[in-house]
């Protein structure tokens, strides 16, 4: 049965109970509960980001009869003993005959306040004395609009489909029919009061005829109309394309079921279908259905359309990484807006042109992108300016924080940075954009670079706990990975484990995400195993996870950080020094971020440390704390200082490196990156040891001095070891417990030196034990 | 003939089953369906009777083997078997919808060109050099063509020929424009005609030296050719053949039905036809369609009726007779009933639609119009029903869309474009109007409906001339009809012929007081509910006295409008139920008398008189205004009468 275009039975239903509080049968302690059931079905709710209105999400716009039992059986009528719903059903059963369902419609009219015009038009209008007990609704009002909207569509139908509306609603009040007995006089009536006048019933092939398809029909089909379907639909594409998930299995399936008895398959679905498609990976059937769904748009709506077409395509060829293609139609997009006058469209491609060539510099540019707008910055004031021309606060929120990113990464002042930041939050509370989620991610970003973990990951707490059903899953799924790396910072990989382990499943079925988060357990568990030198899963790890040219950025970084980490810490030094240059070089020409950068210089100066030769890598170390400083990023420069210490002690400045320690341990502890801390610590045991190699132990002061220095290195020993054994690196702790071995056997304290060794050999074989149970 | 004995019951099944197989092995399907209803219509009593032995050859033989010889003479039969496979072929492209190619089976691609009409009539002189040259041009060629026809069998030459005409029809239907649309002149002609129309020509005038027995289709067919060309009387007498020869092709009498305007001419034919059942029946609904719902006409039907007690086609007419004389609760039952045991039947329900629509019973039209639609929605009838409970819903916009799509169905669908014009009246768009009045009236000049409808059209255009010629010819169809002469008079009036105009009034009189029962109005509301038995109508009155006040005859005047007011109280009283077997009560057209004698009797000087007169106007509380200033003159005079 293909279904009308506004009208269904539940809106028949609804206009019979407008009609009730029109002619003033509802008590007024009824009033509002009536009301507002009549509103809620029947406009819909406020694009509204407030998070009350989320909860109950979607309206059910298929509404049972039993809905209207409901709400009517709680209400007394003004009449004793007769609830609302008597009354309410009454009306309903009095609709007789389809002569009846016409007339309903007809008086509809009588309910609307005339207007002047109107009532000069009928000559003045005999009936005004009969309006005074009744509710007149005005023409705007949101129940005269459905009135209106209701009246206007009736007449629209052709005979056959306001037959088949009928037929429909007979159906849909057929549930009640029990209650018509307790009503007097409408018992007889049944469903259609010619059969029985004609003495009718089922069985009678005149009944059959008239009324014999009702029973074959399937009781379970949904009674939506094409309005409701597309309000439907609107809602799935608002839903997919503002949080980018999928469609839900269950929701799909239902999906099907409405759209497949439909003649006319509604454009939009062809929409929902690219992409959900597209979410989930699949290529060729999202790239088919939005064509399609573009090729039915034409056929009813302007040209006007092509470049949010080719906008769509160009986001679709650049996500499965055909950056070719998907310039050649942005920029055709561009073109076409730019020729059509829409600036919406325009800028918004301007902006994701400017946003796809920060984040695939290196794809973009092999694919021949030189550069629209000039310079990024240029780029950025120009589309600060066009948005604030057109009040696309959107775009102007998102543009203010790649201002702030942009600033970030070149390592400018970070006071601009939150200047542009608090700029963007201040427009999102006040012109209500929903960009929340990309400025608490900046925010945990800034405060993670100036070393403030905590208010970091707050931050991504507050996204998870305040904005988690309005902002994108993309930026949901960040801000978790982001928890996650901070508790493997800490040490607690498990926990960080469990975080990306507990995101919801259905988010796996969109293939990025699960790309996404693939990675980031790769990445933790890459990292765990270097740390427990277990070179095979490292092997194995490393080429699973091999970056490719659609991997986000930031994790093919993280990854090969990760792969350079792994070399040095296996002792292949000059594939690592080759990585690392390799990196930098491309790095360089990207333009990249600062903190990236600035990682490989102090990888660079670690190799130099391990391979023996420290004092190499003073200028590099050198460079990287001076950015580092410059850039307030912290972190980098903790390591950067740690690194330099490394030298220093090399040199034999014992002295200079234990007081850079000094200042730089206790920001370091409040960062809780373990392993930093842990490689500060060795450091400073080093420096001490040093400095008690200057003492003379001949003499007493010297000998006491010797001493003490020598319990101070060992404390700090102990405290790297400490850090060492949390985040489970075995050749970190060994080495430690060797330090401490030695320190014993330099006393002279044999046995102690002896059971630091076996303690070492104990931890050492613990560690391999671990490596072989795997866990 | 009360019943039927067994025999001729046993021999009339026989024919109509052969009717039936006869008509569908020529493809007139419509006619195959009439006579197969008519045929399960008969009392089904010996089914039962006859049920033991129904297998024996016995009782099924006899009566088949005497019709085969009726009209398979020798000849026949052995052409018909020679070209047994060609004609299952150009059936079976029949039944495809392919009749180019069906006629093509047994006929040359070429077919002379001839005249449609043998008569030339004024419409086909213009074409006259071009049928000649095209006679003189390729004389051999036709004359071989014509040749090779003749040794066709009769069926199979109708089968091709037919197809060819209907294979013109398509087109025809094809090429016209959209209903009403500015290239929609209805004057589309049917290609094919010519062609058809040669060859019978050629095959009837062989005919006699041929030695051929003709079997009466072919004589259906030419008919059909020759009443499309205009050529109507040649048509008539052809259909008379053709029913002459073999009575049980409905299509034929229908088509001749429709060839009669008039009654006489009904009679006059009706010496020439054979005297059979067929015939009664055809006897029937020709007067059915003319109106002429006499006793008479209903005892034959009753008669019929006892033959084919559950004939749906016969209870249709006897439900239009009751119609045509305004007897709407009767063929309103009759309808329902019909629906009830055929609820798949759509065959004039068009007709009950307008009877609901008269009644004003919505609900149920409403209903009528939700079958009608579960059975078949593109019929044109069930359009028609659709579009009359529009119409009634005042939806008038919607109702022409209907009555539209019914007419691009059937272009002939006669109901549909009056029933259009009236929408159409009612939308103000006379010019559409007239025009659906016209074509109703090309369709079928005995629809009085259309031409009542033009003539009103007129009336609205104030061309009163020519609203006095259609509203002539409505009232030569339907004589006992008031409204129709009433409509007469007013257009003599409006165009100055005031005596014809009072006589066309009077005839008006006569005819009001013809129907003993009430008597409504054919279309819808607004007019009085019918008047008792003896009461003329004071409207009529009024109109009479008003006329000869035109042309000074004062005391006719006051006589009629005397009259007039006689009319309140009716001509006797009768005790029971006061107003209604009496006069029609005080209405606005009494009290505007009323307030004229008034008038009249104070410019004579009968101050007395005039004053009870103006009292009573005071009283009925109509015209107060004025009455109350005439007592105040009369007081005035009878004042200054005294004082002098």
């Amino acid at each position: 049965m293909a279904s009308s275009r506004y009208l269904t039975p539940q809106k028949i239903s609804l206009l019979v109970l407008v009609k009730l509080y029109c002619n003033s049968v509802l008590p007024s302690s009824a009033t509002i509960p009536i009301l507002s059931f009549i509103l809620s079905h029947s406009i819909p709710p406020l694009p509204s980001h407030a998070r009350a209105r989320h909860t109950s999400g979607y309206q059910d716009y298929s509404i049972s009869i039993r809905a209207f039992e409901d709400v009517l059986q709680g209400q007394p009528s003004s009449m004793p003993g007769r609830t609302l719903l008597d009354v309410f059903l009454k009306q309903m059963w009095e609709l007789n005959s389809f002569d009846a369902l016409h007339n309903l419609f007809n008086h509809l009219g009588c309910l609307l306040a005339r207007t002047r015009e109107d009532s000069e038009q009928n000559g003045g209008a005999g009936d005004e004395e009969d309006l005074s007990d009744h509710i007149v609704l005005s023409k705007s009002s949101p129940l005269g609009t459905i009135v209106r909207r209701a009246r206007l569509e009736f007449t629209r139908l052709q005979f056959d489909d306001s037959i088949k509306l009928w037929s429909a609603f007979i159906m849909y009040r057929a549930p009640t029919a029990q209650w018509t007995k307790r009503i007097a006089g409408l018992a007889s009536s049944g469903i259609d009061i010619n059969a029985v006048d004609m003495e009718l019933g089922p069985g009678d092939p005149l009944y059959e005829v008239a009324y014999g398809h009702l029973e074959d029909e399937d009781s379970t089909e949904e009674n939506l109309s094409i309005d409701d379907l597309n309000r439907l639909l609107e809602f799935q594409l608002d839903q997919l394309q503002r949080l980018g998930c999928r469609v839900p299995e269950d929701m799909k399936k239902r999906l099907q079921n409405m759209l497949g008895p439909f003649g006319a398959v509604l454009r939009q679905s062809h929409l929902v279908k690219f992409f959900d498609a597209w979410k989930a990976g699949d290529y060729t059937s999202a790239f088919d259905s939005l064509h399609r769904y573009y090729d039915y748009a034409m056929q009813t709506r302007e040209k006007v359309h092509y470049q949010y077409a080719l906008l769509h395509m160009a986001i679709l060829q650049a996500d499965f990484g055909c950056f070719g293609e998907a310039i050649a139609a942005i920029n055709e997009t561009i073109a076409t807006a730019r020729e059509n006058q829409d600036m919406t469209c325009l800028n918004f491609s301007l902006s994701w042109l400017n946003h796809m060539s920060k984040a695939y510099p290196r794809q973009m540019k092999g694919a021949g992108y030189m550069g629209m707008l000039g310079s990024e910055r240029d780029g950025l004031i120009f589309l600060k300016a066009k948005a604030r021309e057109t009040k696309m606060h959107n775009l102007l929120s998102a543009t203010l924080l790649n201002e702030a990113k942009l600033s970030l990464s070149t390592g400018e002042s970070i006071p601009r940075a939150l200047e542009y930041m608090y700029q963007a939050s201040h427009l999102n509370i006040r012109e209500n954009v929903n960009n929340n989620g990309g400025s608490m991610l900046l925010h945990s970003t800034l405060y993670s670079r100036l070393g403030l973990t905590h208010l970091s990951s707050v931050y991504c707490e507050l996204l998870l706990h305040c904005y988690r059903q309005t902002s994108p899953i993309d930026e949901k799924i960040r801000a978790i990975c982001r928890c996650a790396f901070a508790a493997v910072q800490t040490g607690c990989y498990d926990e960080g484990l469990d975080l990306l382990e507990n995101i919801d499943s259905s988010d796996h079925r969109s293939l990025k995400f699960h790309q996404y988060i693939y990675h980031c357990t790769g990445i933790i568990n890459l990292k765990r195993a270097i740390r427990r030198t277990d070179w095979t899963a490292c092997e194995h790890l490393l080429s699973s996870l091999k970056p490719d040219s659609s991997t986000d950025p930031e994790l093919s970084f993280l990854l090969c950080e990760s792969r350079i980490d792994y070399l040095i810490s296996r002792g292949l030094y000059s594939e690592a020094f080759n990585a690392i240059e390799d990196q930098a070089s491309s790095l360089k020409e990207e333009n990249a971020d600062i903190l990236q950068r600035t990682a490989m210089l102090l990888a660079k100066g670690v190799l130099f440390c391990k391979v023996g030769k420290p004092e190499r890598g003073f200028s590099v170390a050198l460079r990287a704390a001076s950015v580092a400083f410059k850039a307030r990023l912290m972190p980098s420069l903790w390591m950067a200082v740690g690194v330099l210490c490394c030298i220093l002690n090399a040199l034999g400045e014992y002295e200079g490196s234990g007081k850079l320690l000094h200042a730089v341990i206790p920001q370091a502890l409040e960062n809780a990156d373990k392993a930093l801390i842990a490689s500060l610590y060795s450091s400073l045991g080093d420096s001490f040891i040093g400095l008690a190699g200057l003492d003379d132990p001949t003499s007493s002061n010297g000998a006491r001095s010797l001493a003490a220095k020598v319990s101070r290195a060992e404390l700090f020993i102990d405290r790297a070891r400490e850090c060492y054994k949390r985040v489970e690196d075995t050749n970190g702790e060994c080495e430690q417990l060797m330090k401490k071995a030695l320190l014993a056997k330099l006393r002279g304290d044999e046995t102690l030196a002896e059971e630091w060794a076996q303690n070492h050999n104990r931890v050492w074989e613990e560690g391999r034990k671990r490596i072989v149970d795997g866990k | 003939m009360s019943t039927l004995s067994p025999a001729d019951e046993a021999q009339l099944k026989a024919q109509l089953q052969d009717a039936v197989v006869s008509c569908t092995e020529r493809c007139l399907y419509q006619s195959a369906k009439w006579a197969a209803e008519l045929l399960n219509s008969l009392p089904s009593s010996d089914d039962n009777g006859s049920d033991t032995e129904i297998d024996s050859p016995m009782s099924d033989a006899p009566p088949r083997t005497p019709i085969r010889q009726l009209h398979k003479d020798a000849t026949e039969l052995r052409l018909e078997a020679r070209e047994m496979p060609k004609f299952l072929l150009a059936k079976s492209l029949f039944d495809c919808r392919e009749y180019d190619r069906c006629a093509a089976v047994f006929l040359p691609s070429t077919l002379p060109k001839g005249s449609i009409n043998p008569i030339p009539s004024p419409a086909a002189k213009v074409k006259h050099p071009w049928k000649g040259k095209a006679k003189m041009g390729t004389p051999s060629k036709g004359t071989t063509s014509i040749r090779s026809v003749l040794g066709l069998s009769q069926k199979a030459l109708f089968l091709a020929l037919y197809a060819k005409y209907i294979a013109g029809e398509k087109r025809m239907n094809e090429e016209s424009e959209m209903i009403l649309g500015p290239q929609d002149g209805g004057v589309t002609l049917n290609k094919e005609l010519s062609g058809v129309s040669a060859v019978l020509e050629e095959w009837f005038t062989n005919l006699p030296s041929s030695g051929r027995q003709p079997q009466g289709w072919l004589e259906y067919l030419y008919g059909i050719v020759l009443a499309k060309g205009k050529n109507e009387k040649l048509a008539v007498d052809f259909f008379v053949r053709s029913v002459n020869q073999y009575p049980y092709n409905w299509g034929t009498w229908q088509e001749l039905s429709s060839l009669l305007g008039t009654v006489e001419e009904l009679q006059q034919v009706q010496m020439r036809l054979p005297q059979n059942i067929i015939s009664f029946i055809f006897h029937i609904s020709a007067s059915q369609e003319l109106y002429q719902s006499t006793e008479q006409v209903h005892n034959s039907l009753t008669q019929i009726l006892s033959f084919f007690p559950t004939s749906a086609f016969l209870q249709t007419q006897r439900a239009l007779l009751h119609y045509h004389t305004k007897d709407f609760e009767e063929a309103e039952q009759i309808f329902s009933n019909l629906l009830i045991t055929d609820p798949h039947r759509i065959d004039s329900l068009d007709n009950y639609s307008n009877i609901l629509y008269v009644m004003g019973l919505r609900p149920k039209l409403a209903f009528l119009a939700q079958l009608a639609t579960a059975t078949d929605k593109f019929r044109p009838e069930t359009c028609c029903v659709v579009g009359n409970y529009y119409s009634l819903k005042s939806e008038h916009e919607k109702a022409v869309m209907y009555f539209r799509r019914a007419l691009t169905l059937d272009r002939n669908f006669l109901s549909a474009w009056t029933l259009m014009g009236h929408e159409f009246v009612e939308m103000k768009n006379t010019h559409a109007a007239i025009e659906s009045y016209r074509r109703a009236v090309d369709v079928n000049r005995k629809d009085y409906r259309a031409w009542y409808g033009l003539g009103q059209t007129y009336e609205v255009l104030e061309m009163h001339s020519y609203a006095l010629f259609y509203h002539q010819r409505a009232a030569a169809l339907r004589p006992y009809d008031p409204k129709m002469w009433m409509a007469v008079g007013q257009c003599f009036g409006k165009v100055g012929k005031v005596m014809n105009g009072i006589r066309a009034y009077k005839r008006a009189l006569v005819a009001g007081s013809y129907y003993d029962a009430g008597v409504g109005s054919s279309f819808g509301s607004g007019e009085t509910p019918g008047l008792g038995g003896g009461v003329l109508d004071p409207d009529v009155l009024y109109q009479i006295a008003l006329l000869y006040e035109r042309i000074q005859e004062t005391t006719e005047c006051s006589a009629y409008m005397e009259l007039v007011l006689a009319q309140e109280e009716g001509p006797e009283y009768e005790e029971f139920s006061g107003e209604a077997s009496g006069g029609v009560g005080v209405t606005p057209t009494t009290s505007k008398a009323r307030l004229w004698l008034a008038r009249y009797e104070y410019m004579r000087g009968m101050y007395q008189r005039a004053m009870e007169l103006a009292n009573e106007l005071c009283q009925d509380g109509v015209e107060v205004e004025d009455a109350k200033a005439l007592v105040r003159d009369i007081r005035a005079r009878i004042e200054r009468d005294r004082g002098e």
